[in-house]
């Protein structure tokens, strides 16, 4: 054990290490693109594993919370002239105090219920911004454009986006690591197992649910401000639409639902995928980048159920199962 | 846990080497000129997209050969730039915004294109013209009609299609000239309008040109789209007693108003349509006769080959080739990227400065035009000045062209008849 974690640091730092100088060797904006819109659903994905994976509580809401983000920093800009890194933080508490309200009566339903209710969450909230008129409506709001700098969080490269949404996705991990090394992440899963035997053990099912559920709205905002500041164009159509939601607990669920490189895994297959198959066959206009796509979900929810992880958890079981054997022959 | 990393590694690697293998080999050989084209081709909007490219595609053959007898920009000569053949890379935006960006920056910097064209959706436009102006390579708009899109002073944006405030516009100056030219004597006009941006968007704009044309707006409606019932509305409509109703409604609740307008023999002068519902294909399938005589505002119908005979050769090779007519959207698209391929001709060369410069001074005479416009020369902001929409009129169960006058395919039935005359 005590062998093992400086390798563990050893993988980290070199996968670190080559995150980090990416931007050096890759130059060209569509490229940049595809990793940056991969951290974003490495962040979005783990923030809804904590409660989709880790509490159990299948959520296909979050794009409201994404919405969210969006839309409080860029009214906060357009219409007070407020910075966005504090528009961001505004969009945290946003979130914060949404999914405050809205838990109260989500987490008394569980099981499908809770599921439900979030959908009607995130399409009540998309159709109450289509029609207000104040904050762009269906049309949207298109942000100004200024001056490249880190102050105005706009920049006309790609690579301070790219070190921003590594950031936000390395702080995702930084709270995920937290969480499931402390009492919140086995409270957590004491919940997923068996939500009553939690608590007569002494678990308040609620409150962790609650600590779960807010954490994860706040992530997913600030997400949803870098991507306003990113694409620079926002309207309900594209911020909080059910295919949003569905695409953030995909990333999770293919991955490995729980844990805690599932949602890694996940952003990484997906995306490229995602993006790639449209770029270079969607252009026919005969959709096979979409049928490819969903023969590759199909696939693994058929043959891999428990997502990318668990085939990889096997894998090192059978390896270190091999390796044991070859040991106690030696013996 | 070097496993863990060896996946990691892996995964990467596959990205990437999926990524080698598609890439295309840069900037295409000498004798092409690459254009970008970034549209709706999957999802909600997918058949809308397939019109769009079919328009550009036409639009290329007649750039690519020759064809003496079409009185159109390009028909005569044989490629561009002395020769060289005009190719489009199509990409897919889905109808999503960033998608779009994504799209328009991997043709740009991938595909080498000398200018984009697109994108449909508003949003969409919006985002991928981002990409465009920020590479400084020009972007043809011919499709999207949110006004603020020529308002965002962006060098290299150019649109040839009218937008919403020229529709509006079309609204009061077709009405003037009723009054001038029939003695209409329309003076006062009702708006009715469902509740969403949809709606009330147009109604902003409409009181703003009801005022400059001389008419007043005696009645405001405001309704939501899916409404069971208008009795009430319909009973203000006819308490307000307007000379003209203007309405922006989906299908269903057109059919409902009219409906309930038969039933109330209400019966204004006009009734004027600003497009969606009344001209859906539900709405004569449901109202048969009862949707006789309504006027509605359209970008273009098959019947302006009576007043420009140009029309019906294009649409004759649209319909060999594709097996159906052109419509709105596939004219448009097809008349945006003849107006690109006329520029990247006289511009002389591929760089951008000077296809810019080109497209500003695009003067192409409406007699050349498969569309209803009186010729495509842009403003400072890149919108084209000179595009109109068309007034159709329901007759005989079809919409016939009626406004502007000279490309009219059939003489308007004015006043609207009132229920019991018919």
């Amino acid at each position: 054990m005590a062998r093992r974690i400086p390798r563990q640091a050893w993988a980290l730092g070199l996968f670190l290490l080559i995150l980090l100088l990416i931007p050096l060797a890759i130059t060209n904006r569509y490229w940049m693109n595809l990793l940056i819109t991969t951290f974003m659903f490495v962040s979005l994905g783990q923030a809804w594993n904590w409660v989709g994976g880790y509490a159990g509580q299948i959520s296909f809401g979050h794009a409201a919370f994404f919405g969210l983000g969006a839309y409080t920093s860029t009214l906060l800009l357009t219409k007070f002239g407020v910075n966005p890194w504090l528009g961001m933080l505004a969009a945290g508490v946003v979130a914060i105090a949404v999914a405050f309200l809205i838990g109260w009566p989500v987490f008394r339903l569980q099981g499908h219920y809770f599921a439900i209710a979030t959908i009607a969450l995130g399409e009540i909230l998309r159709i109450g911004f289509d029609n207000w008129e104040w904050a762009g409506g269906a049309s949207g709001i298109e942000l100004p454009i200024m001056e490249s700098s880190f102050l105005h969080f706009q920049f006309f490269s790609k690579v301070p986006y790219y070190f921003i949404a590594l950031a936000l996705a390395l702080i995702t991990y930084g709270i995920t690591w937290w969480m499931t090394n402390s009492k919140v992440g086995y409270y957590l899963r004491a919940i997923r197992e068996d939500q009553d035997a939690a608590r007569a053990l002494g678990v308040n099912p609620t409150k962790y649910k609650y600590i779960a559920l807010m954490l994860s709205a706040m992530i997913t905002a600030f997400v949803g401000t870098f991507y306003a500041q990113y694409i620079l164009f926002i309207d309900p159509a594209s911020t909080m639409a059910l295919d949003l939601s569905i695409l953030i607990s995909l990333v999770a669920v293919l991955g490995g639902a729980g844990s805690f490189l599932g949602p890694l895994l996940g952003a990484f297959l997906l995306i490229p995928i995602n993006e790639l198959t449209r770029s270079f066959l969607g252009g026919g206009g005969r959709a096979y980048n979409l049928i490819i796509y969903g023969a590759l979900i199909m696939a693994i929810a058929i043959w891999q159920p428990g997502g990318l992880w668990e085939l990889l958890e096997r894998w090192r079981k059978r390896r270190r199962g091999r390796k044991q054997e070859v040991t106690h022959e030696a013996a | 846990m070097k496993k863990y990393l060896l996946v990691f590694i892996l995964v990467l690697a596959f990205g990437f080497i999926l990524a080698a293998c598609a890439a295309p080999g840069g900037g295409g050989g000498g004798d092409v000129v690459k254009v970008g084209a970034v549209y709706p081709l999957s999802g909600a909007t997918a058949s809308t997209g397939e019109d769009l490219k079919q328009g550009v595609e036409l639009a290329l053959e007649i750039v690519n050969n020759k064809h003496d007898d079409l009185n159109l920009p390009m028909a005569k000569e044989e490629g561009v730039l002395k020769g060289k053949k005009l190719e489009v890379v199509f990409a897919d935006h889905e109808g999503k915004p960033d998608k779009g960006k994504a799209e328009a920056e991997r043709l740009i910097t991938q595909e080498k294109v000398v200018a984009l064209f697109g994108s449909y959706h508003s949003s969409v436009t919006k985002t991928a013209s981002q990409a465009a102006e920020q590479a400084g390579i020009p972007f043809v708009n011919a499709e999207s009609t949110n006004a603020k899109l020529s308002d965002r002073g962006f060098k290299w944006f150019f649109r040839t299609t009218p937008h919403d405030g020229t529709f509006a516009e079309n609204a009061f100056q077709f009405m003037k000239d009723l009054n001038d030219e029939k003695g209409a004597g329309l003076k006062t006009v009702a708006l009715v309008y469902e509740n969403t941006d949809f709606g009330k968007g147009f109604a902003n704009l409409a009181k703003g040109f009801a005022a400059q044309y001389g008419f007043d707006v005696v009645e405001e409606i405001t309704y939501p789209a899916k409404t069971q019932s208008v009795s009430a509305e319909v009973q203000k409509l006819k308490a307000a007693n307007p000379d003209a109703v203007i309405f922006v409604s989906y299908v269903s609740d057109a059919i409902l108003y009219m409906n309930t307008m038969k039933d109330m023999g209400v019966a204004p002068k006009l009734v004027w349509a600003n497009d969606a519902g009344f001209i859906a294909s539900g709405f004569l399938e449901n109202l048969g006769k009862d949707g006789e005589f309504i006027t509605s505002r359209e970008v273009w119908a098959a019947d302006l080959a009576q007043a420009r005979p140009l029309v019906a050769q294009v649409n004759k090779l649209y319909h060999d080739k594709y097996g159906e007519d052109m419509n709105g959207n596939s004219a448009r698209a097809f008349t945006g990227m003849l107006v690109l391929a006329d520029a990247i001709h006289r511009a002389g060369s591929t760089d951008p400065a000077k296809i810019q410069a080109a497209l500003k001074a695009t003067d192409i005479p409406g007699d050349q035009l498969i569309v209803p416009w009186k010729g495509i020369k842009f403003g400072d902001n890149g919108q084209n000045t000179l595009g109109s929409g068309i007034v159709v009129q329901v007759l005989d169960g079809k919409y016939t062209t009626v406004w502007p006058f000279d490309l009219k395919a059939a003489d308007i039935v004015f006043p609207f008849p009132a229920w019991d005359a018919r």
